[in-house]
Formats: C-alpha cells, structure tokens, sequence
C-alpha cells in the first residue's frame, strides 16, 4: 500500500490522468479520480461508465489518461472490470503475463446513474462474486451527462430536470439511496465514503491507497459537487464538498469486513444544514416559507443518520 | 496445465456437449456466461470440465447475460481468447454489449444455440435471435448438426483471431433440435484442436500495461461514419479468411465446409433455400421430389454474416424459382433469407421468382411432407413462368390457410 | 478548439477499433498525439489565475485541488531530507479559468489570483495587492 505522506510529498506523484479533457470548469469528478489514481504506485486498468467522466475524456481521436482504460456501456462497468480482473487471473496461472515484473491493479469508475441505478445489478454481481477490483463511484446526485435528470442518488427537495420545482411540486420526493450501507452488507472487506478538496485530500486519498491494495472488491462513494447540475459557481466546488461534510449532510466514514465502521472525521461544530443547502440553487425554493418543512426533514433526517452512525461506532459491530 | 481429455474417434455427443468440448479445446482464457436454456448445459458441461481440471482459464459465473458480454468485452480487450454461450432471451439482453465488442474489434467467440424470442415465452429452436443481431458487426456461422456445432466453432476462433478480420463470431445450432440431439461426432484429439487454432495473438491489450491504451472512445460527427465504415469493410473483407481456415479445417478434419452449401443445386430448375435443421430434413425432401421427376436443390448460406450474396447468386444462376425458408416471423414483411436472397439476384442482374416461407416457429416440426409440399408449390411457380403462388405463406400452422401478397 | 486538420484522418487511415494509444514513447513518458495532454481548453476561459512565486508556501493544495492538472510541479527535496512538490507555473493550455486554485489557496495574500485573459502576466503581478492595502 503507498504510503500517503503529506501533500508536498503527495504532489510528487506523476499524475496519470491529464488535463486538457472536457469536463465543465471546477469538476469535481476529475478532482476525486486524480486523486485514486495517484495513491497507489500500482499499474492500472481502469473501467469507465458511460457519463460525464467517460464521455469527456475519451472524445476520439483524444483520450486523458495514462492508464489502461476501457469504456463499454452505462450499466457494465463493474462488469468490464471483472473481465478484465478475470483475463490477468487466468493469464498469471497460466503464466503468460504480459509484464511478470508488474502488479496490475483493477478500478471501476461510475456515476451515480451508472451505480445506484442502472449498474448496480453489475456492481453488485461483479462484489459478490469476490473479483478484486475497487469501485468509485462519483456522486453528484443526479445525471448530469444527460442533462441533471434525477437518480436515486438524488436527494428529496432537489430540483432536477425530471423533478422540477413547479407551481404544485417541490422537485424530488424520494430520499437518497444509501448505497455505501448496501454495498457494506454485501461484505466488501472495505468500504468508505469520501470528498475531494484540500481539507480532506489526505481522507480520500488514504481511503483510496487503502481499498485499491485490499485484496477482493471494495467501493468508496465519493460526493461530486456539480456546479452545473447544483447550480453554483465552478470556484465554490472544494467549499460545497466541505459543507456537506460539516453539516454531516455527507459524513465521512469507512466499514471494513461489512461491519466494523470508523467515522473517520468529525466535525469541531457540526453546523446547521441551511448552511449546504442555501449556498446552492437547487434547493433555492426550499427556502420558500412553504417548503420550510423540507428543511426541517433534512435537518431531522441528516441528524437521525450521524446519531445512528456514531452508535454504530461505539457498538463496534 | 490443463488436463488431457481422451476422446475417441467416434463419440456421441449433442450440439451443447460438441460446443462445450471445441471450446475446451480451444484453451479458453476466460469464459463469462450465463445459464438458458436450451444453451444451458454448454455452460455446465464447461463447469464440469473445469472442476474435473480439463480447463485451466477462468469460469466467471456472471449475474446476467449483460454482463455475461460485458465481462467478455473487458476481459478480451484486457488480451486474452474469450467466449461464452447463450440463447434468445440471454442474447436479446446482450445485443447492446454485441455492438460495442464488434466495434471494438475484439476476437470474442459465442455459441448460440438459437430459440425462439418471447413473448409468448417459449424455449424451443428457431431462429429469432440469429435474426436479431444481423447488424451487430459479427460473423455469424451457421451448424446445422453437432458435428458442425463443434467444427464450426473451433473454426469460429481461428476467424475470428486472424490479424485480417479481428472480428467476433457466433456460431449458431438450433435449440433442442441440434443443441439436445445426440448425433455421432467425429472430434479432433486436443492436440490437434489446439494446433489447428494455435495461440492467441493479442492486439492493444490493456494488461500491456507499459504501452496503455484507450478503449470505447465516443466519436460523434466528425468520425462516427469512417469507424463504421471502416468496420464494415473489415467484415466484408473476411470472405477469404474465412475459405482459408475452412481449407485448413479440411486438411485437418477430412471435412469440406464452403462460404455456401448446396445440395442437388447444379442442374436444379428450382431451390429451396433454407438454414439450420430444417437443412438435412429438406435433403430427404428434395430426395423424394427427385425421384418423382422434380428437379430440385437446395442452397443454405453457411456463412451467414458477412451474407456472401455474390456465390448464392452465381449457385442460382440456372434456378427459375427459389423458395426462401425462414424460421423467424418477419412481423410486417417478407422474410430475412427472402429478403438477401432477392437483393443477391438483384445486384448480380439475376431474376427467379420467388416466395418466402414462414416454419418451424418456436420449434414447431417441420417434416419431409412439409418440405415436400413446399417443394412443389415452387414446381408450379416454374412451371407457370411466373408466380402462381402466394408471395409469404406458412408451413404447418394450425388453422385456416394465412398467406400474404 | 476544433479538432485540428492533421488529426481528421479518412476512413483508411483511423485508429483499429477507435483504441487510443496514451503514449508514443512509453518510455520516456511521452504522449502521443492522442493524448488530451496535447489538446487545448485555454479557448474556454474568459480569465486566468496568475500564479505569485514570491508569496507561495508550496502547500501544493493548488495542485490537489485543479481539475485539470494544470499545475507544474518541480520535486526538491527539504532540508530534512524529503522530497517535495514545488511549484513552478501553470499549463495554461490545460487551464479552464475555473478559480478552485484562488478559492483555495491559503496564504493570507493569496498567491494565485483571477485576472483577465488579455492581461500580460508581468502586470497582473506588479497590480498585487500589497500588505497595506489588506
């Protein structure tokens, strides 16, 4: 496992995934996937889902990554990688390996359309079958490759594309998924959640150096803030990442063996949630005295949800 | 290393034991698949060897078929030989994935063993699914016993890893009629299956992890077109690969296999043409009619894509009537095979007249008689100089006679 | 920009199975021509972060932080003995005007300011601000 030093020794790394891609200004998903590729020293074979990542780092005749890469479909990612982990088993027994001197690594990149939703029967198949692999998934709650449509990523309130605030609708009325639960049930031996940024560069990249040289499948759903689809300004994206993490709208914490959770980071003064929700315009309307309620469920919801947390912790089970 | 299977210079196997053994012996690195029926006991048979340790590849036992072909995808491009098996429902499901592994130009080899598509459900032989991926840039290979299931597909990798085609193949037996009916098979001993196919060459692989590549990118405008033309022309192109690994095949098997088989068509006045089963049944048909003073022969693309319209058309030159026998309902039009075989006379400045059948739906029996009246309709259609008899009509359906012109 | 002339190849003539090779000297960590490395996004911007060597800190959050890997880094090593990641300048081929790297930037005058496209970089670091005028 690399040793995730400081950030000075940290920025020595090479980067394996390149500018010069078309994804908006102030990204987060290109923030969050520099990071996972740089904190292992491994070689990597990478899949990708279709969607904003996949789509604007490989427009042909041009691709952003030093790294092995597949893209397939939307829903096969998990399944792609499987292969791939498949073919480097079968070719070391056989001992007809490419390059014996190196250790080749498996990541599965995906949106949260291509996780929570139409490729979650290939993720989950692909970590139950045990294949070695780590799945991100980059979550910015909604498919914003096609246009902001909601997921079951989506939070309740949010307005997207296919659940707009209107005159008689306050945008999304389902709650989010809890994937990392669902995927730590299934008994990947490592499971995280995690942010981009500078405050928690170190979190996620130590999560990632962690879970890519576990051996079996593991996961880390990482928050994506996205300034076109949450509708704030591309400078604000760190900040925004940062607020769901002090208002514990996201908190950080990894599960090992499916069961034994840590909260990795918590917060001096946890403060209250207007504070994310106000800074961005998809929850605008929220703030209208007669959507006010939403605000309280949040705030009930996101309490409930780190209260449950942290007695999971202390319970150690 | 995997263990040597002994096998004897006749054994009797049904198409899904034939399948199962020329994919073992093709030293499969990794096979993704999942189980339906009538494909079913391929998969088992291949779980079965490798438990016993004839195979030493991967087994991944995926969650649907989708990723059954996903898998394969991700594990051909990572470089190694890939395969895997399915059915009408099961292939359905993965024709998106077909499309991106054709496009990619990755080798992957599948046995399909052709039933009818839903709904209504029904798990018996025809050739709905064959049919439905006509467009997904495979070649297709058509096995009308389990001497060919089994010869056919170890061809099938030979095409298909050839630096000229790096295309991916199916190949096709009918379900429950070929893929559960044992027939004496004549099989290569392992050492000379694994020569005849050699070793798999890889291109752009991903494990190469020193030279990187990029798989899947998205062209839109500016280039869709050239990629799909250029894919195109790499299938049209594989005609001669294609008769080469047959001639291969032939001085390693004593086995003939032709772009297009024939079967009495030389100084035939009228044909039939017709893929699969329904072939050697229609044999004993034209037979019968020979001996009653009808001269009539039969022609079946053993290739099906790329569709060698040229050679079908040379072989019907002399035909004055041809029937087209498809085992698929066309659903708002004449029939497939109808269709190619007309579009072959037509560009080649040829005319027949001829009609289209609709038979052996969901495995509906299709016997002698059947194909024997088939074959005289046709006669009349000669006879008359012009067609006398519907354009689309159907063999053995239970009712009132349906027919369309 | 438009994908340039010299890269829109005829039918005959693309890459096997749209595959891309990322580089063309693997060894010597050269990209080929395929590489987003070699591609332009400075057309998107409408202004530019100017990076200020004298009041820099190398916390290389900057680094961590830009979405497009703009920023160059040099690798010293510290009295101490290891090695760190200094900054040198920005790829401003690679560079989308995005203003994370000013957003989070640390130092109290902040090293890494917007400024418009047009200006010359000179000037943009003789107009910053100055102690005094916080």
């Amino acid at each position: 496992m690399k040793n995730i030093g400081n950030l000075k020794e940290f920025a020595c790394t090479p980067d394996r995934f390149q500018g010069g891609h078309r994804l908006c200004p102030g990204c987060a998903h290109s923030m969050i996937v520099r990071e996972v590729v740089n904190a292992t020293d491994d070689d990597l074979v990478i899949s990708t889902a279709t969607g904003c990542l996949e789509v604007c780092t490989s427009i042909y005749p041009y691709t952003s990554w030093d790294v092995s890469w597949i893209h397939i479909g939307f829903e096969n990612a998990a399944a792609a990688i499987a292969g791939a982990e498949a073919m480097y088993s079968a070719l070391s027994r056989k001992d007809k390996l490419y390059n014996d001197d190196r250790k080749v690594k498996f990541v599965a990149f995906g949106g949260d359309g291509g996780t929570y939703d139409i490729g979650f029967q290939s993720l989950s198949g692909a970590v139950e079958r045990g294949h070695d692999f780590l799945y991100v998934c980059l979550d910015n709650e909604n498919y914003a490759n096609t246009g902001g449509q909601r997921s079951s990523a989506t939070p309740i309130g949010a307005h997207t594309s296919t659940t707009p605030r209107g005159r008689v609708s306050y945008g999304e009325k389902q709650k989010k998924k809890d994937l990392t639960m669902i995927m730590a049930a299934h008994g990947c031996p490592y499971v995280a959640t995690a942010i981009p940024g500078t405050k928690h560069w170190k979190d996620l990249a130590t999560k990632a150096a962690k879970a890519i040289s576990t051996v079996g499948p593991t996961f880390i759903n990482a928050l994506s803030p996205c300034t076109t689809e949450w509708k704030f300004k591309p400078e604000e994206t760190v900040e925004i990442a940062d607020l769901a993490v002090e208002t514990c709208a996201f908190p950080l914490y990894e599960i090992e063996d499916g069961h034994k959770l840590t909260i990795t980071y918590r917060p001096k003064n946890k403060i209250p949630i207007e504070e994310y929700l106000g800074r961005q315009g998809r929850f605008s309307h929220l703030f209208k005295p007669e959507n006010k309620w939403i605000i309280e469920e949040w705030q009930k919801n996101v309490d409930a949800y780190w209260e449950y947390l942290q007695r999971r912790e202390e319970a150690g089970v | 290393m995997a263990q040597k299977y002994e096998l004897k210079s006749k054994e009797v196997w049904d198409g899904n034991m034939a399948a199962a053994h020329a994919l073992r012996q093709a030293e499969v690195d990794v096979v993704a698949a999942y189980p339906i029926t009538p494909s079913t006991p391929i998969v088992q048979n291949y779980s079965q060897f490798l438990a016993d340790g004839y195979v030493d590849g991967e087994f991944v036992m995926v969650e649907s078929e989708h990723s059954a072909m996903s898998a394969c995808v991700g594990a051909a491009a990572a470089g190694g030989r890939v395969a895997t098996a399915t059915s009408s429902q099961g292939y359905a499901l993965m024709v998106e994935v077909l499309y991106q592994a054709s496009g990619m130009r990755l080798p992957i080899v599948m046995t399909v063993v052709n039933r009818a598509l839903a709904s209504p459900l029904n798990i018996h032989g025809d050739h709905s699914d064959l049919y439905l991926g006509r467009d997904a840039g495979w070649i297709h290979l058509i096995a009308n016993n389990p001497q060919e299931a089994y010869d056919m597909t170890l061809c099938a990798f030979k095409i298909a890893e050839d630096e000229r085609v790096r295309l991916p193949v199916t190949t096709n037996q009918d379900g429950f009629l070929v893929s559960h009916t044992a027939q004496v098979v004549e099989p290569l001993q392992d050492e000379d299956a694994q020569k005849f196919i050699g070793e798999y060459k890889a291109l752009n692989p991903m494990l190469d992890t020193k030279n990187p590549v990029t798989y899947g990118a998205q062209t839109e405008e500016e280039w869709h077109f050239e990629h799909k033309a250029n894919q195109h022309k790499a299938l049209m192109d594989s005609f001669p690969v294609i008769e080469e690994v047959f001639a291969e095949f032939e001085k390693v098997s004593g086995r003939k296999y032709n772009l297009v088989e024939d079967y009495r068509l030389d100084d035939a006045d009228i044909a039939l043409v017709i893929m699969g089963s329904g072939y050697e049944t229609a044999m004993l048909a034209v037979d019968e009619a020979r001996k009653e003073g009808i001269k009539v022969g039969l022609l079946m693309p053993r290739v099906f894509r790329p569709f060698p319209y040229n050679e079908i058309a040379k072989k019907l030159a002399n035909v004055k009537a041809v029937a087209a026998l498809d085992r698929s309902a066309p659903m708002g039009t004449t029939g497939a095979l109808y269709n190619e075989v007309a579009g072959a006379l037509a560009a080649n400045g040829q005319s027949a007249i001829m009609t289209n059948y609709i038979y052996g739906l969901g495995g509906r029996d299709t016997t002698v008689e059947h194909f024997l009246e088939v074959i005289k309709e046709t006669n009349k259609n000669a006879e008359a100089g012009k067609r006398v008899t519907d354009l689309q009509g159907f063999v053995n359906l239970r009712g009132p006679k349906l027919s369309f012109n | 920009m438009a994908t340039p002339k010299e890269m829109l190849t005829t039918w005959d003539k693309i890459q096997f199975g749209a595959v891309l090779p990322s580089f063309e000297d693997p060894e010597a960590k050269k990209r080929s021509k395929f590489h987003s490395y070699n591609y332009k996004v400075a057309d998107w911007r409408v202004e530019k972060p100017v990076y200020n060597r004298e009041l820099c800190i190398d916390c290389d959050f900057c680094w961590v932080a830009c979405p497009d890997s703009c920023f160059e880094v040099e690798e010293v090593v510290n009295k101490r003995g290891k090695k760190q990641a200094k900054i040198v300048g920005i790829n401003y081929n690679l560079c989308k005007g995005c203003g994370v790297c000013v957003e989070v930037c640390p130092t109290p005058i902040k090293s890494l300011l917007m400024f418009p496209e047009q200006i010359d970089n000179e000037e943009a670091l003789n107009q910053w601000p100055k102690k005094e005028d916080k």
